[in-house]
């Protein structure tokens, strides 16, 4: 019998998903070759030095699009409850596969809440400190070394996040990466994550 | 001379701070010397500048000031500044000679992400190359003396090189040469203190109580050197009193830039432990025994119901079994 599946995210959201995570990956290796020297080889992504200094700016025009339309259609989903309150303090469980103390989830868990908020916190440190590094014309020498460090460590921190979020996401728990494919996924796998969602989906 | 364009640092590389030459004794390095107080305002200096690194001609305006242009260029890159202060009640210039002083430990090099863009050599010369500089103006932030010019049409910075040229060819820079007065020096790094000490106890035998040699520690010194006549005025002559190569939130920088190599690669690593430890999550190992086929048959998904999804704080259901 075939599994049933429920759809998940609409054609517009999983545009919005791929436009903000390829532009992230490539402002993350082209960041990474401007912080590191030993992978300033990666510059040859968007056309090597020069041409990944002058474009990374704009990519980051495009994220910063992408971003700003995410955070306006989820943003409301992704209030924290007391249930996901409850999910936040069992996260080991949740680590260790231990499901049966995993609180019950709605659409998304408090995991997702908060890698939603965190990325969109530090979506403006990224987009307040790139426009400085942008135009250092317009600032002061001190103020901008303060913007490079600021910029490095919202990168440090979205890109801890990123491996959390591509590890989950595809080879932890087979089943989801599909969700941000083709937008559906199945009913089995609403039922163990989303279960509370997966109820509001099949309530005749 | 033969050593004079030896590499001792390359920006962006592991040669950046340990400087190549620590592994062999150093050849002498050199330093340009201005006594500003035997300066006579001349700008003869600003034209063999334009003249031998061929900078071309910036037009400019009077602006109610003796000097020539308001500020350095991309192809300007040495201006006398005359700063018009009164000291003691006399109008004075307290000229500067506007120009990279060629740090020991050069800002601009620390500061830049592009590998060989910046090199120091060992005679003490820091050079741009500007075929490996990407555009950044990290090197404009990282300058203490706020020296290096982006130009927006090349997209590339520049500044003086010390007639890097004429030095390694055995001469002194342009503007050395051209001085009517011996205002600038040229010489080893070591007969150039000498030569400033012995000037500043001139000024000082005549009167100027607080001359000075502006040759900052916060840099490791410079080479190029000034003999200042009035060394507690330092402002009034645009001369930082205190500048340094590493200021507090570039040191933050460095230290978290190692900090994050080595968190992003445990975090690569935790992954990859936790999946070896957990592997991929097979649902049917928990409690799920319903008969599944992963065939490519898909019924109608079913259709979503309106309002938000579920983020109530319903008490916690147990899923539907069927």
């Amino acid at each position: 019998m075939a599994e049933r599946l429920l759809t998940r995210f609409s054609f517009f959201e999983r545009i919005l998903h791929w436009v903000v995570g390829v532009t992230f990956v490539l402002l993350l290796a082209t960041g990474l070759a401007f912080a590191y020297p030993a992978l300033f080889w990666l510059t040859a992504l968007l056309g090597g030095g020069p041409s990944a200094r002058v474009l990374h700016p704009w990519v980051g025009v495009l994220f910063t699009a992408g971003m700003a339309a995410m955070i306006v259609v989820w943003f409301r989903d992704m209030f924290l409850s007391d249930s996901d309150r409850r999910w936040l303090r069992a996260v080991r469980a949740y680590a260790t596969r231990d499901s049966a103390n995993v609180p019950p989830a709605g659409k998304y868990n408090a995991g997702q809440k908060m890698f939603f908020w965190v990325q969109g916190a530090l979506a403006v440190v990224f987009v307040a400190s790139g426009v400085a590094l942008w135009f250092p014309a317009a600032f002061g020498a001190s103020f901008l070394q303060w913007m490079r460090l600021a910029h490095y460590l919202a990168t440090l921190g979205g890109g801890l996040f990123l491996i959390v979020h591509v590890y989950l996401g595809t080879v932890a728990y087979p089943g989801t990466a599909r969700a941000m494919i083709d937008g559906t996924v199945t009913e089995r796998w609403a039922r163990h994550h989303h279960p509370r969602w997966h109820e509001e989906q099949t309530r005749p | 001379m033969a050593d004079s364009l030896t590499i001792r640092r390359v920006s962006a590389s592991p040669d950046a701070f340990i400087p190549i030459s620590a592994l062999r004794s150093g050849g002498p390095t050199y330093a340009k010397l201005v006594d500003i107080g035997a300066c006579i305002g001349c700008k003869g200096c600003e034209v063999a500048c334009k003249e031998w690194n061929d900078l071309g001609v910036e037009p400019t305006a009077n602006f109610g000031s003796y000097q020539s242009h308001r500020d350095l260029s991309p192809k300007t890159w040495l201006l006398m500044r005359f700063n018009e202060v009164e000291v003691d009640g006399n109008l004075n210039w307290l000229i500067k000679k506007d120009a990279c002083l060629h740090c020991e430990d050069p800002g601009c090099l620390f500061s830049c992400p592009a590998p060989g863009a910046i090199v120091q050599y060992t005679n003490g010369i820091v050079d741009f190359n500007q075929e490996s500089c990407i555009g950044c103006q990290y090197c404009v932030t990282g300058c203490p003396f706020d020296i290096p010019r982006f130009d927006a049409s090349t997209r590339k910075v520049s500044k003086c090189n010390m007639c890097v040229d004429r030095v390694e060819a055995g001469l002194e820079p342009a503007c050395v040469k051209t001085c009517p007065t011996n205002a600038i020096s040229w010489g080893s790094k070591h007969d150039m203190l000498a030569l400033a000490d012995q000037k500043v106890e001139t000024l000082q035998s005549r009167g100027y109580a607080n001359a000075a040699v502006y040759n900052p520690a916060g840099v490791g010194g410079t080479h190029m050197m000034y003999v200042v006549p009035h060394g507690d005025r330092l402002a009034d002559y645009s001369l930082p009193s205190d500048p340094t190569a590493s200021p507090a939130p570039m040191t933050g920088l460095m230290f978290m830039k190692r900090l994050g190599a080595w968190m992003m690669g445990f975090g690569v690593l935790g992954a990859l432990v936790h999946f070896l430890r957990y592997g991929p999550e097979r649902l049917d190992e928990h409690g799920d025994h319903r008969d599944h086929g992963d065939g490519p048959a898909r019924e109608a998904p079913s259709a979503r119901l309106g309002g938000h999804d579920g983020h109530g704080d319903g008490p916690a259901r147990q899923a539907p079994s069927a």
